[in-house]
């Protein structure tokens, strides 16, 4: 009777809780300890900001959404936040920006995911007076015209910092197998442009599909297309994909051919982490290594920044564009070796400024 | 003509095998052949060990939709049905093992719930099978976010060594297949309500007549079905370490694609278990064939295209009429020669 007592208690407190976390996520209160030291982007004048987002339902997009709430409440000028998650439909994320003008926003960031099609609402709204600042996703339009300023993924660099890796560790050459998302998606031509650019002596042979491997983000997928290349290629030595956790359950499928995990490089997640430090010591994968750069939680609050400064009348920050460092390397151990938390859940980012256990709170 | 099929029925030999199963079979050979011939990598063993749990999967799957395609109906419900299925066994347990079992009763109860609506609106109210599973669909997906927020949870430990464990050199997945298919196969063909499920098929009208119930018929299917793709959501979580709330979106075609690689009718009828389990193999050898063949991913799509057409155009194009007609065709012109070598008059 008792227990039942207490699960009802407990169920109770996490309704409450979870009804606190959401409040202060979509009603957009802003607490600000007094003490805390104002950022030099946040100006005096007060406003109500916006936060748009084309599809927010996977843990990425929730930590990223997170990570932006964070950045906001360093700046006491904006008063109100208010955020629409399009769901991954083009029309309502075009009409979510669209009520967010009519709901007299200041300043809004938005993550244009369906790319061009976004640029009418992300223009209206911008001669509508609002400071809009879509980031990550490329709208293709024209900073000072359609909207204040595009703040990009710096992808190119993310290939540089893998290619630079990949001819530290194999200087002899390497055959390399790189898995991307969709067809022709512009993250992964601009990843190997990177690559390419460091990676010049013929020694370094890019095996398999030309750009990329389509593994459209997807462990199936995935799986489907490492199990191909096992059976077709009879040395890998570094695979190098663009978003890491997802390769996890494939991982196994080398032991199946009694054949050594290769290099991975990669972007960052507990999971792979964790993989990696469970798998290393094993006998048959002498040849596993691992080097991530940050996932880019953090993308969204240079993009943050950028719309508060503009708004507020704060100091606009003079990077551009968002370029995510590398996070891990079990070879030099620079900036730090492989990350792996058992305390908190797989799916977290640990890159991310915020601390996994608040994203694992977050999540829940 | 009936009685003279029923009479070379009663003298054909005991164990018929359909046009369905020897076309997809041959087609099944002929493919390993080419593989083996063309791209050997993907009939390495380890390719297909790595193969056989995703055509298992989908073997499943394509049973479900074939039990609902005999009813001369379509459930698009398939991919909420599998990402539920599969969200539920990974986020509810969260990596405990012992919570494992209660969620597999829960994702059961989930998929016997949908089944029963989906029969409910098709079988009773007589609603279009499209826009009503259409609409299931939407409410799967609604409670897979809901439950899930989008978010990958790892399988269980014990989820993972039951699929992804060998057994006599198989995946176990395999078996699950196979004793998903001697299932179907059995109710189908040695019961009554499975003899009287096919007669529904064939003819709902023939059926309501000899005075068989047809609207439990054939909403049933849709609850049969729901319970295999909770199965195939099931093993799908088992295979892929994190699975996330999409993985039943790749099966809503493929698994339709199967039910009529294997000969069953879009119209209804008679329906062929083991043929689509045998397209179901094909279907995913293929995927492995144009992968390890190294070509675009365009040309991987229109191959892949190339197949289930010429499969679809196999079963629906009637042959003989388009035999007859190319042979009136090329007697006419042959007609017309000899006129147009008459002297003229």
């Amino acid at each position: 009777m008792e227990e039942t007592k207490m699960i009802r208690r407990h169920k109770l407190a996490a309704a409450f809780s979870a009804a606190a976390v959401a409040s202060m996520l979509f009603s957009g209160i802003t607490a600000v300890p007094a003490n805390a030291a104002v950022p030099s982007w946040c100006g005096p004048t007060k406003i109500t900001m916006g936060l748009t987002d084309g599809f927010g339902g996977n843990n990425w997009r929730l930590v990223t959404t997170a990570s932006a709430q964070d950045e906001i409440k360093k700046c006491p000028s904006v008063t109100k936040l208010l955020y629409a998650d399009g769901q991954g439909n083009t029309t309502k994320a075009i009409s979510d920006i669209k009520g967010m003008v009519a709901k007299g926003v200041k300043a809004l960031v938005v993550f244009p995911d369906a790319g061009k099609a976004m640029l009418p609402a992300l223009r209206a709204a911008y001669r509508a007076g609002v400071k809009t600042v879509p980031y990550r996703v490329d709208p293709s339009g024209v900073a000072g015209k359609d909207f204040d300023i595009w703040i990009g993924g710096n992808f190119v660099n993310d290939g540089k910092n893998w290619g630079n890796w990949i001819k530290k560790n194999f200087p002899k050459g390497a055959n390399i197998l790189f898995l991307s998302g969709p067809a022709g998606n512009s993250q992964g031509t601009d990843e190997l442009k990177g690559m390419k650019s460091i990676l010049t002596s013929s020694t370094y042979k890019f095996i398999g599909e030309s750009p990329f491997e389509v593994t459209n983000w997807d462990a199936a997928q995935t799986q489907k297309v490492l199990t191909a290349a096992i059976a077709k290629f009879p040395q890998i030595d570094v695979i190098v994909s663009d978003f890491g956790p997802v390769m996890v359950s494939s991982l196994g499928e080398f032991a199946k051919s009694d054949r050594s995990i290769p290099s991975l490089v990669t972007s960052d997640g507990n999971i792979l982490g964790c993989y990696y430090l469970d798998n290393v010591n094993k006998a048959i994968n002498s040849d596993f290594k691992l080097m991530t750069v940050a996932t880019g939680n953090d993308h969204v609050r240079l993009a943050v920044q950028h719309a508060v400064a503009r708004a507020t009348g704060g100091k606009i920050p003079t990077a551009t564009k968002f370029a995510s460092p590398i996070f891990e390397d079990s070879e030099t151990g620079k900036p730090q070796g492989v990350q792996c938390n058992r305390k908190i859940a797989d799916f977290t980012f640990l890159s991310a400024q915020m601390p996994g256990v608040e994203q694992q709170k977050l999540l829940k | 003509m009936a009685q003279r099929s029923a009479a070379v029925l009663s003298t054909g030999p005991r164990f018929q095998v359909s046009k369905g199963l020897v076309t997809v079979l041959v087609s099944t050979v002929v493919l390993y052949a080419l593989c083996a011939l063309v791209a050997p990598s993907s009939v390495a063993p380890g390719t297909i060990a790595g193969t056989l749990p995703f055509a298992a999967i989908l073997a499943i799957a394509g049973l479900g939709q074939m039990l609902v395609i005999q009813q001369a109906g379509i459930d698009l419900s398939v991919a909420g049905a599998i990402s539920l299925a599969a969200v539920i066994v990974t986020a509810v347990p969260d990596g405990d093992n012992s919570k494992l079992g209660s969620a597999v009763v829960l994702a059961l109860a989930a998929a016997l719930g949908f089944g029963l609506l989906n029969g409910f609106l098709i079988g009773f109210l007589k609603l279009n099978p499209i826009i009503a599973t259409l609409g299931s669909n939407a409410a799967l997906y609604g409670l897979v976010m809901g439950i899930s927020q989008g978010i990958p949870r790892s399988t269980t430990p014990t989820l993972m060594e039951i699929v992804s464990g060998v057994t006599f050199g198989l995946p176990n997945s395999v078996y699950f297949a196979l004793v998903s298919l001697g299932l179907v196969v059995f109710m189908l063909r040695k019961t009554v309500a499975g003899r009287r499920f096919e007669s529904i098929g064939s003819s709902a009208t023939a059926a309501a007549t000899s005075g068989l119930r047809v609207k439990t018929h054939q909403g049933i299917a849709y609850v049969w079905a729901q319970l295999l793709y909770c199965l195939a959501g099931i093993l799908i979580a088992g295979v892929i370490s994190e699975p996330n709330g999409f993985m039943g979106e790749t099966y809503l075609l493929t698994s339709v694609a199967v039910v009529v690689l294997g000969g069953t009718s879009l119209l209804g009828g008679r329906g062929l278990p083991t043929a689509t389990v045998v397209a179901a193999l094909f279907l995913s050898q293929l995927d492995q064939f144009v992968l390890a063949l190294g070509v675009s991913f365009a040309v991987r799509t229109l191959i892949q295209a190339a197949a289930l057409a010429i499969g679809v155009a196999i079963y629906t194009v009637n042959w003989p009429l388009v035999r007859s007609k190319i042979q009136k065709l090329l007697s006419m012109s042959s007609r017309g020669q000899n006129q147009a070598s008459l002297p003229p008059a």
